[in-house]
């Protein structure tokens, strides 16, 4: 299938059109450049209240929570933003159990302040989510604090698939330790999107789409008037000879 | 010619590196292998000077040499070759037990990271030379066997698995992609790793110069200029014409990787 594979003149496409929306939906990412070359990578950084009381994984069963918001329902509008990725990847189908309602059953949380990066790789011809957290007073999120801040449907996927799961990376451009998500998985779900999305005929944003399925489970929303008309998205209907 | 230099070498040289491991005023003489990785080949170090310390004292094991903290998730041959190819060995690196650098260093609970790490280079190269096909169709106890040949300096166990890693189609001529990563001390960048193949368009088999020529031309000498740049592979230099194709064969790393260190040719 290799047109769920990215090269990275695609990917830089794909960043420069989510860019543009961003830009326009004051939703806060930028571009930051490799100096004296094209390369570069998308950041942004966000705050974000935690509850704290997701605790371990066996308390959690049957818990009904939208990680994202405490008030609107974005996250049932976020499986109709696109039909086709309900289609069998393991991270949809937390979002498929959501009923919407919600209980929380203790109101202290706590505020984490996030930092995204998306790089590309070119070994896997895929994006890659690379993130790390601080606490407001500047203190860096270890790995087990990381995964509490994880909502516990998407943290049982996790644990299912440990080549998926969130591991310590370090970061290709920086050198410095960051958290990320593998991307040996992401022509599998990837090709699954594509698909279904090119079966109807539809342009697609390569970046956009496995960033609205990979984002959320690491508390990064991707809302929903990203996918309103994209006048230019970058096409994958033309095979990539490889 | 190469394989003359490569055995008019030390072994020393392609091994080991003769280390010196300091916890002041303790210090600790080893032999450590260049393939390895320090957290798997210092549990000596550990034992060693836990027997001069109070418990309390003791947090997670790093190391450093001259102020730099030392990434264990590099071998341990890249990193003397990055920071201390030119210096008198034995290579004097220090251990530390308190204050970890978390904005430096990975955690490293455990030798079960260090065995993901290995294998998560082991799949990525596959995925550069085989479609990961070949990673893929090994079973879980084939993936054990590679990592197990590595902790216990097993080579034959470890290259019995690590040979189909080498294969390619015949008609192909090498691997799809070179998996490669060229490293520098010079820049924040800690690495360069882009797509390479080890074919041209035209069937010519790409060199170690033409590779340095696309991905660092810095790192190469023009006519009539003085050597700046030494370009090191396990610690020697091999010819820039040797084919990319057999160093990646040869001299990778047991993560199959070629880990090519770009340094300053020392100034006396």
């Amino acid at each position: 299938m290799s047109c769920s594979v990215l090269d990275e003149q695609q990917f830089r496409q794909g960043c420069q059109l989510l860019l543009q929306r961003s830009d326009q939906l004051g939703d806060g990412w930028s571009w930051e450049a490799v100096q004296g070359s094209e390369e570069g990578y998308l950041r942004k950084t966000a705050r974000r209240s935690v509850p704290s009381d997701w605790g371990p994984l066996h308390d959690q069963e049957g818990f009904s929570f939208h990680p994202q918001t405490l008030c609107d329902s974005t996250g049932h509008e976020k499986e109709e933003q696109d039909p086709a990725a309900s289609t069998g990847s393991d991270f949809l189908s937390a979002e498929e159990q959501d009923d919407g309602s919600y209980t929380v059953t203790d109101s202290s949380s706590r505020v984490v302040q996030y930092e995204y990066h998306i790089l590309f790789s070119c070994s896997y011809g895929a994006p890659v989510l690379y993130f790390r957290a601080f606490t407001l007073e500047g203190k860096s999120l270890a790995l087990e604090e990381m995964w509490s801040t994880i909502h516990p449907n998407y943290r049982l996927r996790l644990q299912n698939c440990p080549l998926s799961a969130i591991s310590q990376q370090e970061h290709p451009l920086l050198g410095q330790p960051f958290f990320f998500l593998h991307p040996c998985r992401t022509e599998e779900f990837m090709g699954l999107v594509l698909q279904a999305v090119q079966d109807q005929g539809r342009p697609v944003n390569y970046v956009l789409s496995w960033l609205s399925v990979v984002g959320p489970v690491v508390g990064l929303d991707v809302p929903l008037q990203y996918c309103t008309p994209l006048h230019s998205a970058v096409s994958l209907n033309s095979t990539k000879p490889d | 010619m190469l394989l003359h230099r490569l055995v008019a070498v030390s072994p020393m040289l392609l091994c080991a590196c003769f280390c010196l491991v300091s916890f002041p005023p303790n210090l600790l003489q080893l032999l450590l292998p260049r393939v390895s990785y320090l957290p798997v080949v210092t549990d000596k170090v550990k034992k060693h000077f836990l027997k001069v310390m109070r418990p309390e004292d003791v947090e997670e094991m790093w190391f450093e040499y001259e102020g730099t903290p030392l990434k264990w998730h590099y071998p341990i041959g890249v990193l003397f070759d990055l920071h201390a190819s030119n210096t008198v060995l034995p290579w004097n690196i220090t251990v530390h037990f308190k204050n970890f650098p978390d904005q430096d260093l990975l955690h490293c609970p455990s030798n079960s990271i260090v065995e993901a790490h290995f294998m998560s280079s082991i799949k990525e190269a596959d995925s550069l030379k085989h479609k990961s096909q070949v990673v893929n169709d090994m079973q879980k106890k084939d993936h054990k066997q590679l990592w197990m040949g590595l902790q216990n300096d097993k080579f034959d166990q470890f290259w019995a698995m690590n040979r189909k890693l080498m294969e390619y189609p015949t008609e192909d001529g090498g691997f799809r992609y070179i998996p490669f990563r060229i490293y520098q001390t010079l820049s924040d960048r800690p690495f360069i790793q882009k797509l390479f193949r080890p074919v041209s368009p035209d069937c010519n088999a790409h060199t170690l110069g033409d590779l340095l020529k696309e991905m660092y031309p810095d790192a190469l000498t023009n006519d009539g200029e003085q050597k700046r740049y030494q370009v090191l592979i396990h610690g020697i230099e091999p010819l820039l014409e040797t084919p990319l194709q057999w160093l990646s064969e040869h001299l990778s790393h047991p993560d199959n990787f070629l880990h090519i260190c770009v340094v300053p040719v020392p100034t006396d």
